[in-house]
């Protein structure tokens, strides 16, 4: 039984590690049986598939974070992820399907702030021998016109 | 038309100045001489307006325009530009409609752009209304030529282009023909993205093997493009289409990728469903990827199949639109596999990220320095077409032709 406490750490130890750079952890929040996505909401409501980023098992997470740490080019940034509050949508046995709000901004040297996605994220959490985790995240952006590149995850 | 004040390097073929790629006057003359000049801009797919009625909006250069399906043949592109005040009035991306209405005044136009009513024509109650010499017939949205080519919709503003095939050359009719089949396409999403550098960049970069085989350390190591491969880099009679051919190779440790610091032997997929690319075309060529001049390329890497549109916003920057498709009879599998493979190109490409991120970096470079200029002598001064991809032929062959459009 995920209880809303045990929501709240979940999330928060998720934005930290991320926001951290910690990103060797970010795969363990999920289930190894999961789906990630991050996707512009023209595709997910006209019913496309094609996410921008993409994962369908925590070992292609795994892959994500190795591409970005050891062979895309990018500048050097550092992103921060506002979430808002996390509302429940559904609970079906084990599982809690919840949504919440995001923001993510993206800081490269001397330039402004700004902003890399407006987002809602739709998830399914089950709990893992009692530690909560993802079988899936739904990222959907509003903010389809990406300042030239998205490298980090949500 | 802009007069261009600006000298060619002597080095003619080996050099590209800086200042093409920052020089307001150059970039409105481009405007003039190559996007709205005799050249097919890429509109969109026929799959993305596959009804009767369907519209879809975009942008080529500049100007934002509407196609739409008016009839189960007949594929229009106007302006999205009402003949009244120049309102652009339709500010969907996407819809279905009988006409097309401009909200400012209410003057609604046919799905092939004539003026079909403006409110009040004939006045109220006797007051003012339309001179008698008003006729809707000079008042349509401006119609642009049209050509749709095996599901691809092109236009273009001049009458002076010729035909599509023509204006791709024979070599390079081929190679689109051999992704553009006439098979029916499916769209399977877009990605989007804002790229601060010239667009002429987006063009360079897919006209530059010399940097793939080398940048994109996902490509470098998996053998998915690498200077050890069979391969070739072609460049159409003109000059101004080029194409990067590639066949896979193994990740393997050999006198190529031992000099490659970017080659990563160690490194081992968790999960390698991402590279589980299938043949599907007669030859045995892992990546053909297409530049046509100036506004798009042409993907088919892998099984993952995409426009990539072009719409330059200023000399400093571009909006880039990547439409990813499939074949309408793929099987779940196919459109799995092209979907997982997406993950390799777009804004978060394990691939295609590193280029928006080099061409911005190129532009902060090179912005300031007008009076400097690149070098692009790898593989020599020619623009002959070549089975390697050691070479930045391609580059030369485009600035060629570009030289002569521009009068430069």
């Amino acid at each position: 039984m995920i209880d809303r406490d045990a929501l709240r750490d979940f999330y928060d130890d998720y934005y930290t590690a991320l926001d951290d750079g910690r990103f060797e952890e970010w795969p363990a929040f999920f289930m190894e049986d999961c789906l990630y996505r991050v996707i512009p909401r023209e595709n997910y409501e006209a019913g496309y598939a094609l996410s921008t980023m993409y994962g369908e098992s925590r070992g292609m997470l795994i892959d994500r974070v190795m591409g970005m740490t050891r062979t895309q080019m990018f500048a050097p940034r550092y992103y921060r992820r506002f979430p808002g509050p996390i509302r429940f949508v559904s609970r079906e046995g084990d599982s809690v399907r919840v949504r919440q709000n995001l923001l993510v901004v993206q800081t490269l040297i001397d330039r402004k702030t700004e902003i890399v996605l407006s987002a809602v994220c739709h998830d399914v959490l089950v709990s893992d021998s009692g530690q909560p985790r993802l079988r899936e995240r739904i990222v959907v952006f509003d903010s389809e016109m990406i300042p030239n590149s998205f490298i980090y995850p949500a | 038309m802009n007069s261009i004040n600006r000298t060619w390097p002597a080095d003619t073929m080996g050099r590209v100045p800086y200042w093409v790629y920052s020089d307001p006057d150059i970039y409105a003359a481009e405007m003039e001489r190559v996007w709205y000049g005799p050249h097919w801009l890429y509109c969109g797919l026929e799959a993305e307006i596959p009804n009767v009625g369907d519209f879809k909006t975009t942008t080529i250069g500049e100007r934002p325009v509407i196609m739409t399906r008016g009839g189960p043949d007949e594929i229009n592109v106007v302006e999205n530009r009402c003949a009244h005040r120049g309102v652009k009035f339709c500010q969907v991306r996407k819809g279905n409609a009988k006409e097309l209405l401009c909200p400012y005044h209410q003057w609604n136009y046919s799905l092939r752009g004539d003026l079909q009513g403006a409110a009040f024509r004939r006045g109220v109650r006797g007051q003012g209304g339309m001179p008698a010499d008003f006729d809707p017939r000079d008042h349509g949205l401006r119609k642009l030529r049209v050509a749709a080519v095996n599901g691809v919709v092109w236009a273009t503003f001049s009458n002076d282009t010729p035909g599509f095939r023509e204006y791709l050359g024979e070599r390079f009719w081929r190679h689109y023909t051999r992704v553009y089949d006439g098979r029916k396409l499916e769209i399977l999403g877009y990605n989007r993205q804002h790229i601060k550098g010239n667009w002429k960049l987006m063009q360079e970069n897919i006209k530059d093997p010399y940097h793939a085989s080398l940048l994109h350390v996902f490509f470098v190591t998996f053998g998915l493009f690498r200077a050890d491969q069979k391969s070739a880099t072609e460049v159409d009679q003109t000059g101004r289409h080029g194409i990067l051919i590639s066949r896979r190779g193994q990740q393997e440790v050999n006198d190529v990728t031992s000099t490659m610091r970017t080659f990563r032997g160690d490194i081992k997929l968790a999960d390698p469903r991402i590279l589980d690319a299938v043949k599907e075309y007669p030859d045995e060529d892992a990546i053909q990827i297409m530049t046509v001049f100036p506004s798009v390329v042409l993907q088919s890497n892998l099984n993952s199949m995409s426009t990539r549109h072009i719409v330059p916003t200023g000399p400093d920057g571009f909006d880039f639109h990547w439409t990813h498709w499939g074949y309408a009879g793929d099987t779940p599998e196919m459109r799995q596999r092209r979907l997982r493979q997406s993950n390799l190109f777009g804004p978060a490409g394990l691939v295609s990220a590193d280029d928006g991120e080099a061409i911005e970096m190129c532009q902060q470079g090179f912005a300031h320095s007008t009076d400097q200029a690149a070098l692009v002598v790898m593989g020599g001064r020619e623009t002959e077409s070549v089975e390697h991809m050691v070479t930045e032929v391609a580059i030369r062959g485009m600035y060629r032709y570009w030289r002569e459009t521009m009068g430069l």
